[in-house]
Parts: C-alpha cells; structure tokens; sequence
C-alpha cells in the first residue's frame, strides 16, 4: 500500500519542480478558452456546416484510391511486362527486317560469286567424276 | 479506460453515418480540443482554425476509429496535428506579435498588467514546443504520455522539454518573484 501511496496511478512521477500556482493561474488566465454557450454553439455549427459537405471517411481523393493500388501495381507491372515483350518483339523483327534488306541488296552479287565458284568447282569435279566414270 | 456509454454510443452511431451523433461528439469535445490547439498555436483565431480542420479531418476519418478508444484522445491528436500544420505554415512569427495574441482577446486585463505582461513576453520567448508543453501540462492537465502523443514526440522528451521550459520560465520572470 505504502508503494501506492509512493507512485501514482496514471504513470507520471511526483512533478517537483512544478510551477507556482499564482503563475498557473496566469498562464490558465491567458490561454482561457472563449466563455458562454454562444460561442461554443457558433463553433460546433461552423464544425457541421464543414462536416455537412464531407460523406463519413470522405478522406481525400488518395485515400478513396488506396484499395485500388495493389490491383492498379498488379496491372501496370504486367501491362509494362508485356508492353516490353511487345516492344523486344518489334524491335526484334525490325532488325531483322534491316538485316534481311541489307541481304538482300548485297546477296545477288554474292551468290553470283559463290555460285560461279560453286559452278566452276562442280564443273571441275563433274569433270574428274566424269572421267573416272569413262574410264 | 473507461469510455462513457454516452460517448461510445454517439461514436458508434457517427462511424455509421450519422452527423448528428458526430455533433454530439463535438458538443462533448470542442472546449478540450479547442484548448490541446490553443496551447499550440497561441493565437485564438488559429485555435479555432485547428479546431473545425480537425474535427473535419476526424469525421473524415471516422471509419478508422475505434469505438474501444476514448473519442477525446483521438480527436485531440487529429486536433494537434492541424495546429502543428498551422504553425509551421505560419512559421515567422515576431515575438511582439505572439505577446499581443496572449494578451487579447479572452484575458482580464484589470489586475496585475505588469506581471501578465511580463508572463506573455516571457512565453512569446519560449520555444514554440517548450510553451505548448507547458500549457497542456501545468494548466491542461495532460500527462507526458498524452503530450507526447498529440505532438508527436516521446513522453521523455514532453517531460525534459517541460523541465527546460519552467526553467526558463522562472528565470524570466525571476525579477518578478522576488
């Protein structure tokens, strides 16, 4: 009992060093809140006029959003995933496009040699066939 | 903490709708809520700002609450937080300034002027959280804790502020003590 009496209940220490009474009169003195019911009245219906004009847990426009974001990440990530995709594709096919157009403004001339080569080289071997075949 | 069945009946209706039941909230709430912002913001006309904004942010809010915890405390953090918005907009402020809003416009100012003189300067020269502490503790009566918690501060801190500022206070007003 005695430790009760010691300590009290609402978790604060003995406060030693508080300030006189008369400067805690002045001080209450003031910070007085307005006196008289009038004014009390007028706040409380300035407060409801504001409340009025607001739903209950109308907080603001990102809090009405706030359970959308999760969904809305989900969907943005896959729409940028597949947006990449899309667009490596695209930019896959387009040098594949530029490649096959260098190709194919150089590879006449190309195949022209190779295939004179190839035609020489198998005009020479059907020769020698040829000729071990005739003999 | 013992909630009046009052106040959780009223808080109970209001998450559901109903504004007049958060009117009797504020019937209950307004003259504490009004002196947590005064104690913060000094001047009267900004108390009462703090005040309509934070009730209006508390109603807003309102599907958040939880009916298990007292109303009061609730709204006199949301209170707080709307008073700490207006004094940092408001942030320069001359200390001449803050001495005439002490001294107007709800003070009697027949007896004593030297000394609520004096006491007005002497807090316009605290520091802004050093006289919110003092306020709401020496004259409001909240604890560390609650301080602590309407300003966003440890309790510690709320109780180390206090010492600091009754200090100072003192030795401002020394001469006068005597």
């Amino acid at each position: 009992m005695a430790d009760e009496l010691k300590f009290p209940t609402n978790g604060e220490r003995p406060d030693r060093d508080s300030l006189d009474d008369s400067l805690k009169a002045l001080i209450r003195e003031a910070y007085a809140p307005p006196d008289g019911d009038v004014y009390w009245t007028g706040l409380e219906q300035r407060i409801m006029a504001r409340v009025e004009s607001e739903a209950p847990g109308d907080s603001s426009w990102w809090s009405v959003l706030a359970p959308w974001g999760r969904p809305a990440l989900i969907a943005a990530t896959a729409i940028f995933a597949i947006a990449g995709v899309v667009n490596q594709q695209f930019v896959d096919s387009d040098e594949q496009l530029a490649y096959d157009s260098v190709l194919e403004s150089s590879t006449p001339d190309v195949v022209s040699t190779s295939e004179e080569i190839m035609s020489v080289e198998r005009g020479a071997d059907g020769a020698t066939i040829s000729y071990f075949l005739s003999h | 903490m013992r909630i009046p069945d009052e106040e959780r009946a009223l808080a109970e209706a209001a998450r559901a709708g109903d504004r007049d039941a958060f009117a009797g909230l504020v019937r209950l709430h307004q003259r504490r809520a009004y002196l947590v912002a005064r104690a913060i913001v000094t001047v009267h006309e900004d108390a009462e700002d703090a005040v309509q904004e934070g009730f209006v942010r508390a109603w807003q809010a309102i599907e958040r609450f939880d009916p298990n915890q007292g109303f009061g405390a609730w709204v006199n953090r949301i209170v707080a937080n709307a008073a700490l918005d207006i004094t940092r907009r408001r942030k320069v402020r001359s200390t001449e300034e803050l001495s005439d809003a002490l001294q107007s416009p709800f003070r009697d100012p027949a007896q004593d002027a030297e000394l609520k003189s004096r006491l007005s300067e002497a807090l316009a020269q605290l520091p802004e959280r050093a006289r919110s502490v003092i306020v709401m503790h020496d004259v409001e009566g909240f604890t560390h804790v609650e301080i602590g918690e309407m300003l966003g501060i440890p309790g510690g801190t709320a109780r180390s502020d206090l010492h600091h500022a009754r200090q100072k206070l003192r030795t401002l007003l020394k001469d006068l003590r005597g």
